[in-house]
């Protein structure tokens, strides 16, 4: 009797002690609210357009979380999501093949995320001062070649077809792109031992570095793996959208490090998850796409991912931690 | 191990002014001294954390030049920091495996073998005597006292033959402290030398055999603890008095 008892306890603290308990609990609040607001809310078309809109804040998301758990931030990842997909449309423009043109603005992506780390390691100023600057530096240099103006994608299907073509019924490609990169997160993170370096740089970089892992690398390493998922998805976008505004992807960095705290990602580096990494940005996209079917001005969405924002902050917090 | 002449200068402050320190194997030696003595950046040296501006160093007979601490941990040298040792957010087994993490191969991939680190490292704690219900629990909701001897048993799980304790029992309890210092005469018996850093006398009384006093980066005595009383060695500690007026000559072999 009281081994049973004692086992359900161990049970109700496992469940408590999960990482992705915040997310879980907001994610499944939310989803009663919605669907009691709105009967179209429970279809497989409101779900393909919530993974549609999760899916490229996702693929930021998880970049982001990956490099937070290693300790630092990445506020560059909007201007790094706008100017990659320019630079596709404008490779594409200049006649250059698409294949080529995603791979030279992917590789560019990379190098503003490495320039990143770079300037963060051997300065020793905090990663927030140092994307922050580059996302404005990167945003600036933006406005100031496309005057402010929208570019459109002049090249055929090709990017489409790989990136964000519809394949069963109103789902997207780019929700299987978003899959398939949080599972490579997810078993990177929690099966190899690079994932266990990671967690240690972020949780105790003294520590690992006595431990003969080399800290630098680890986040060098995360700095390029964030830009280069934040280049992913700006590509996604103009797969998508064929067109890419100078501010497409303004709200990005702040977005993308909300859904990482929600999933349980902490601000001091050192503890999160990928699967609730994953659950807030889906969270963040089923908000959106919520509130519009709910027949709320799209203004409300901010306030909502606000609120929920706090509050599975607590809940990580105070309840995770017991 | 053997350190002849150490210099180690940061900016202003000479923090070592020609240190020799010598511990032979299954010895333990207390290294005490005042805060800012140059006892930590001695032992950083002696694991490769810092390179000496001069000096020699001899580890196991031959001259050695560690340029990091991999390279001292590849011969056998660790150190345990207090406080700094584990990752409090990660799990036990994933903390004593941190940098040496085992895998297995799934055809390309290189995958964490979770289930043999979880045994070894739940026959490695019954060993230490630390009662956790598995290796999956969280450092953090772990003591001091446990925490310290799972930093201790890690380096002695990966072939330390020199072991470095930084404070090692500055943040625990007496009981606590008991339990580490049992623990450290235990790995004498093994064979293993180590070097325990404090400032409290006291605490590594019970396991040295012997004392090196450093002040101000030079080292103010060298002497095995049969000659010497706690008190003797503060008084030494605080400069009141010297080998000297206490009758006792100095064990350094120039």
């Amino acid at each position: 009797m009281t081994s049973e008892l004692g086992a359900g306890k161990d049970i109700i603290r496992k469940i408590l002690r999960l990482r992705e308990f915040g997310v879980f609990v907001s994610l499944i609040v939310m989803m009663s609210v919605f669907a009691y607001l709105s009967n179209k809310f429970l279809t497989a078309e409101t779900m393909a357009s919530v993974l549609t809109i999760a899916a490229e804040l996702g693929i930021v998301t998880l970049g982001v979380a990956f490099l937070m758990i290693a300790g630092e931030f990445d506020l560059s990842v909007g201007s790094v999501y706008a100017i990659t997909a320019m630079t596709v449309a404008l490779l594409v423009k200049n006649g250059v093949s698409p294949a080529l043109a995603v791979f030279t603005a992917l590789a560019l992506a990379t190098a503003i995320g490495f320039t990143n780390g770079i300037i963060t390691l051997k300065t020793a100023i905090p990663s927030f001062i140092t994307t922050l600057g580059m996302n404005m530096f990167l945003r600036g240099l933006l406005l100031a070649i496309t005057g402010g103006f929208t570019v459109s994608y002049p090249g055929g299907y090709e990017l489409t077809m790989v990136f964000a073509q519809r394949f069963f019924g109103d789902f997207r490609l780019s929700g299987l792109w978003f899959l398939g990169a949080a599972i490579i997160f997810y078993i990177v993170l929690d099966w190899t031992a690079y994932g266990n370096w990671v967690f240690a740089v972020g949780g105790n970089p003294t520590a690992a570095h006595a431990l003969g892992i080399n800290v630098h690398r680890v986040k060098l390493i995360n700095f390029m793996i964030s830009a280069f998922m934040a280049g992913l998805a700006g590509i996604i976008h103009l797969a998508r959208f064929r067109v890419v505004e100078a501010v497409a992807g303004r709200e990005l960095p702040l977005e993308a490090i909300a859904a990482a705290v929600i999933g349980g990602c902490s601000l001091r580096g050192g503890v999160g998850s990928i699967i609730g990494a994953s659950l807030g940005a889906f969270l963040v996209g089923m908000v959106r796409v919520g509130l519009v079917l709910a027949g709320a001005p799209a203004y409300w969405y901010i306030t909502f991912i606000g609120v929920i924002l706090i509050v599975a902050a607590i809940i990580n917090t105070k309840v995770v931690r017991a | 191990m053997k350190l002849i002449g150490i210099y180690k200068r940061f900016g202003a402050v000479e923090a070592l002014k020609g240190v020799n320190f010598e511990i032979a194997r299954g010895e333990v030696v207390g290294l005490v001294g005042d805060n800012g003595a140059g006892k930590s950046t001695l032992a950083k040296i002696m694991v490769g954390f810092y390179q000496p501006d001069r000096g020699e160093i001899y580890f196991e007979g031959k001259k050695v030049r560690f340029k990091s601490p991999r390279e001292a941990r590849k011969r056998g040298i660790e150190i345990v920091y207090q406080d700094l040792a584990l990752v409090e957010d990660l799990n036990i087994y994933r903390n004593l495996f941190l940098g040496r993490e085992k895998t297995r191969k799934l055809g390309f991939l290189k995958l964490l073998d979770k289930k043999t680190m979880k045994n070894e490292a739940f026959k490695l704690l019954r060993e230490i005597g630390i009662n956790v219900r598995t290796p999956d629990d969280i450092v953090k909701y772990l003591s001091g006292g446990e925490r310290q001897s799972i930093a201790i048993a890690r380096a002695v799980r990966f072939g330390a033959k020199l072991l470095i304790l930084d404070e090692p029992t500055a943040a625990l309890s007496i009981r606590e402290s008991e339990k580490v210092l049992e623990y450290i005469k235990e790995l004498k018996s093994k064979g293993i030398s180590v070097v325990v850093i404090s400032h409290n006398v006291y605490h590594v009384y019970s396991v040295a055999d012997r004392f090196v006093v450093l002040d101000r980066g030079v080292k103010i005595a060298d002497i095995e603890k049969k000659y010497v009383s706690p008190e003797d060695v503060i008084d030494i500690i605080a400069r009141r008095k010297t080998l000297k007026d206490l009758g006792l000559q100095d064990m350094t072999r120039e």
